[in-house]
């Protein structure tokens, strides 16, 4: 009794040591998982709002919101255009705090607040997780699928480009020209590297140590040709290694952190309710057009209540109608049995459209990155995802978004028809057809 | 990657097997001006794109269509000596019989007739590819088979190789031609070609004829001296140059690049070339020139559109740039400036990164709605071309055939208007309709250019 007593003492008082002792651990352990982490000491300092601070964080959160971007090294802005696209993708996720908005825009202050913004990340989704998956180090040959999320992330602003006067359309019809060849090249550049990705994976087939495989990827028969570039491939592994160790030991010390966390957001200074909370910057004639589409929003929500009025009128007298009818019928037993297979039978019925208007609609592609594997036709055991139903979810996206660009097509062509009826003595000549 | 050339007809063949032989010389000569690795990448890469190998003959990348089989029979002959390069074995399709000069006959008879078999030729030497890059196909715009059958077939590989480019490699006919009803078959051909093919890369008979006569000092001038004028030009634009700036990796898709900075715009589609040096083989040894001089005449040659560098009007200058565009346009029309929509200049040889551009990049060569920083590209090697130390080669998108454009096609209306042999056509299935519809295209490609 006595000794079980003194090891639950043992072990709180270890715990609350832990306490004080593990925080630097967790915090270099988060620094070290984060790409281009600050050190310790930087947040050490942001919890009192120090300035020196600031512009590494700033460079931290544009790095952590931009992965793709930040890649290329020369096209890195300064560090005030970083500022400011990080205000605004944060107010974009949906940031709350209006003090982030207040910072300067020229990075030089702020630490404590985007110290707070940082741990909002984090506790909002797998942010750690999410950028280790974006510079995960590939060793087999990838397949390339269409992937949504990319388009989501708002881009850095292009540069300034004023339509001064009308654009000559020509000049559209040009850059249309060009894209249409770029798009070409692409294609065909594609088509060489997978029938040389294919001489590739049947030269080398039974080099694979792994049965599974069977043949080398690019990257594996690289690592053969040439060792002294084996070097660098190994080195940037361990790198990663490093990186997703820190990940695991964040993980265990992360209570500490949050702990931490809330000693800093209590040290802030109450929120100022009379500041206006984040508005962006809107351009004068950008004004106009918000303008009239709340408009047109608000119109199309009061469309949408007098629809949804209407439909449940109507199923209401329906389904009136429909007991009248049903009501003169017997309730024997016959009849409830008969009643419970409709029911099921309509469930089914149910589920199968939902599914297949789910599926018609997002048609599901692997979100996974999978290996590109040769085997030979029949073969038995194969794993993982076959290439004739990734070929099957890209048709249906294909065809999906055929019918919204069909769609587009035919909208832009009644524009362009009411466009030409307003302009009397007009007459429409069409290039010569592509 | 690689491009599958079709010759069309007696003229397209014969200088198909010139622009070959032109490649081919030009790849094995030593005296390329450069290191001995560079000679062996430009040689690596001219093979890749234009021949393959077999038991280490190289083999052009060709397809031999004709009516006839005379001419196909002389070229395979004259190409299959020890040492140089062969056609594939069994890339030649002929029949016994001409078309008769019959654009119609080509195009309604003989295309269907023969489709199948001419396609499979071309896919199989197509499946030889690693990866293709297009086609050229090179024909004259005149004469029976090579203009109705050419147009066919245009139509036929854009429908089947919708991702594959096409230049048309187009003979445009002297003006005082033999063949009576070539107004017809140019306007026919222009029209059909405009609407499937992507760029149509023009060679004047009359210019080449003339550089023959006054530069290379031919008294007789044969088909064969006009025809290796043309593949000196054509090899000067298509021979490896490098990548970008700096870099020293050839280009590797030189069709691609040409055609997205010159051709994007559907409307625009003529293209036109021109050379500077050019002089016969006796006369190579002892000139010598310098970029200065040649960018300028070539600069020159642009604006006032003539055709080589001799005769050249000086008197041609861009207007103002200040001017407003509508007067713009008028001043030059009347002093017959040409406006380019864009232009490609293709450096070879010495010093090749010393050369200054700064002419062609003066905004008043170019229509107003594309700034010279888009319509300029530039092309360098310093491996020099057919052993001219220093070349130079401009491919331009602009008006230079706005005028011979004109011409053809109102000739072809005046005949048209008194009916003058269109039973010919409409035996074989082209209507009144068709021609109409040629007409309007062609005034519509005229009207365009002329707006630059």
């Amino acid at each position: 009794m006595g000794r079980r007593r003194r090891q639950v003492r043992e072990e709180a008082s270890a715990w609350a040591a832990a306490g004080t002792r593990t925080l630097p651990d967790a915090i270099a352990a988060l620094s070290r998982s984060l790409p281009a982490g600050p050190s310790p000491e930087i947040f050490r300092r942001a919890k009192f709002d120090r300035p020196e601070a600031a512009p590494e964080l700033w460079r931290l959160l544009f790095r952590v919101l931009s992965p793709l971007l930040a890649d290329r090294a020369a096209a890195s802005p300064g560090l005030g255009a970083q500022a400011c696209w990080v205000k605004a993708v944060l107010c974009y996720h949906g940031y709350p705090r209006s003090a982030l908005a207040q910072l300067p825009e020229d990075g030089s202050q702020g630490s404590r607040e985007l110290l707070l913004a940082l741990s909002w990340l984090l506790a909002r989704g797998p942010l750690l997780e999410w950028l280790l998956a974006q510079t995960c180090v590939q060793l087999g040959d990838q397949v390339p699928t269409f992937e949504y999320e990319v388009l989501a992330i708002p881009r850095l602003a292009a540069p300034q480009m004023d339509a001064e006067g009308p654009v000559d359309i020509r000049h559209l019809q040009w850059l249309m020209g060009k894209l249409h060849f770029r798009w070409q090249n692409l294609i065909s550049i594609q088509q060489e590297q997978c029938a040389l990705l294919s001489k590739i994976h049947t030269y080398t087939f039974g080099c694979h140590s792994d049965q599974n495989l069977g043949h080398l990827s690019v990257t594996e028969t690289e690592t053969l040709r040439d060792p002294e570039g084996s070097q660098q491939l190994l080195q940037v592994l361990e790198q990663e290694n490093a990186r997703l160790e820190a990940a695991l030991e964040w993980r265990r010390y992360e209570l500490v952190f949050w702990q931490w966390m809330d000693t800093v957001l209590g040290a802030c200074p109450p929120e100022d309710p009379s500041v206006p909370s984040f508005q962006p910057r809107i351009p004068e004639h950008g004004r106009g057009k918000l303008e009239l589409v709340a408009r047109e929003l608000q119109a199309l929500k009061e469309e949408l209540q007098v629809l949804q009025k209407l439909l449940h009128e109507e199923v209401l007298s329906r389904r009136q109608a429909w007991e009248t009818r049903v009501g003169a019928l017997g309730h024997g037993p016959e009849w409830s049995t008969s009643r419970q297979d409709l029911q099921q039978a309509v469930e089914q019925e149910l589920l199968a459209l939902q599914q297949s208007w789910k599926q018609d609609r997002y048609p599901s592609l692997p979100r996974r990155r999978h290996r590109l594997v040769k085997i030979e036709a029949g073969a038995a055991g194969a794993q993982g995802l076959p290439v004739a139903e990734v070929i099957r979810g890209l048709k249906s996206q294909e065809a999906s978004l055929e019918v919204v660009l069909c769609q587009l097509q035919g909208q832009c062509r009644q524009e362009l028809a009411r466009l030409v009826g307003t302009m009397p003595g007009l007459i429409w000549i069409l290039p010569p057809g592509r | 990657m690689s491009i599958v050339t079709v010759q069309l007809g007696q003229c397209g063949n014969q200088i198909g097997f010139e622009v070959f032989d032109a490649l081919f010389m030009d790849s094995q000569c030593s005296q390329g001006f450069c290191s001995k690795r560079e000679n062996e990448a430009y040689q690596a890469s001219c093979r890749e794109r234009f021949f393959r190998e077999e038991n280490g003959v190289p083999i052009a990348r060709a397809v031999l269509v004709d009516m006839e089989p005379k001419v196909i029979n002389q070229i395979l002959s004259k190409a299959a000596q020890p040492g140089r390069w062969k056609y594939g074995q069994h890339a030649c399709f002929c029949q016994k019989q001409g078309s008769g000069n019959n654009w119609a006959y080509g195009y309604s008879v003989h295309g269907p007739k023969h489709e199948e078999s001419i396609m499979s030729l071309i896919q199989k030497e197509v499946e030889k590819c690693d990866s293709l890059s297009g086609f050229f196909i090179i024909m004259s715009i005149a004469g029976g088979t090579g203009s109705g059958l050419g147009a066919f077939l245009t139509q036929r590989l854009q429908d089947h190789y919708s991702n594959a480019l096409k230049m048309n490699q187009i003979i445009w006919p002297y003006g005082t031609g033999e063949v009576i009803v070539q107004n017809y078959n140019s306007i026919l051909t222009l029209s059909h070609l405009y609407r499937s093919s992507e760029a149509l890369l023009v060679h004047e008979n009359d210019t080449i004829h003339k550089i023959c006569a006054k530069l290379m000092n031919i008294k007789q001038i044969s088909f064969r001296d006009i025809n290796q004028v043309l593949a000196h030009q054509l090899g000067s634009v298509f021979q490896p140059t490098y990548s970008a700036e700096g870099s020293f990796h050839y280009r590797r898709n030189p069709l691609g690049d040409l055609m997205e900075n010159l051709v994007p715009h559907p409307e625009f589609k003529m293209l036109g070339v021109r050379n500077i040096p050019q002089m016969s083989e006796n006369s190579l040894a002892y000139s010598t020139f310098t970029w200065v001089g040649l960018l300028k005449h070539l600069r020159q040659m642009l604006i006032s559109n003539a055709k080589m560098e001799e005769g050249i009007d000086w008197q041609v200058r861009p207007s103002l740039p200040r001017l407003p565009p509508l007067n713009k346009l008028s001043l030059n029309r009347e002093q017959h400036f040409n406006t380019s929509l864009a232009n490609l200049v293709i450096l070879r040889g010495k010093d090749v990164q010393n050369a200054n551009l700064e002419g062609f990049k003066d905004p008043a060569l170019y229509t107003s709605w594309l700034r010279p920083a888009d319509a300029l590209s530039v092309w360098k090697t310093s491996r020099a071309f057919n052993r001219y130390e220093r070349s130079a080669a401009l491919v331009s998108n602009s008006q230079f055939f706005v005028r011979p454009l004109d011409t053809i096609v109102g000739k072809a209306w005046n005949m048209f208007a008194s009916k003058a042999y269109i039973h010919q056509y409409t035996k074989f299935g082209i209507e009144e309709e068709d021609f109409l519809d040629s007409f309007t295209l062609l005034e519509q490609v005229i009207a365009s250019y002329c707006n630059l």
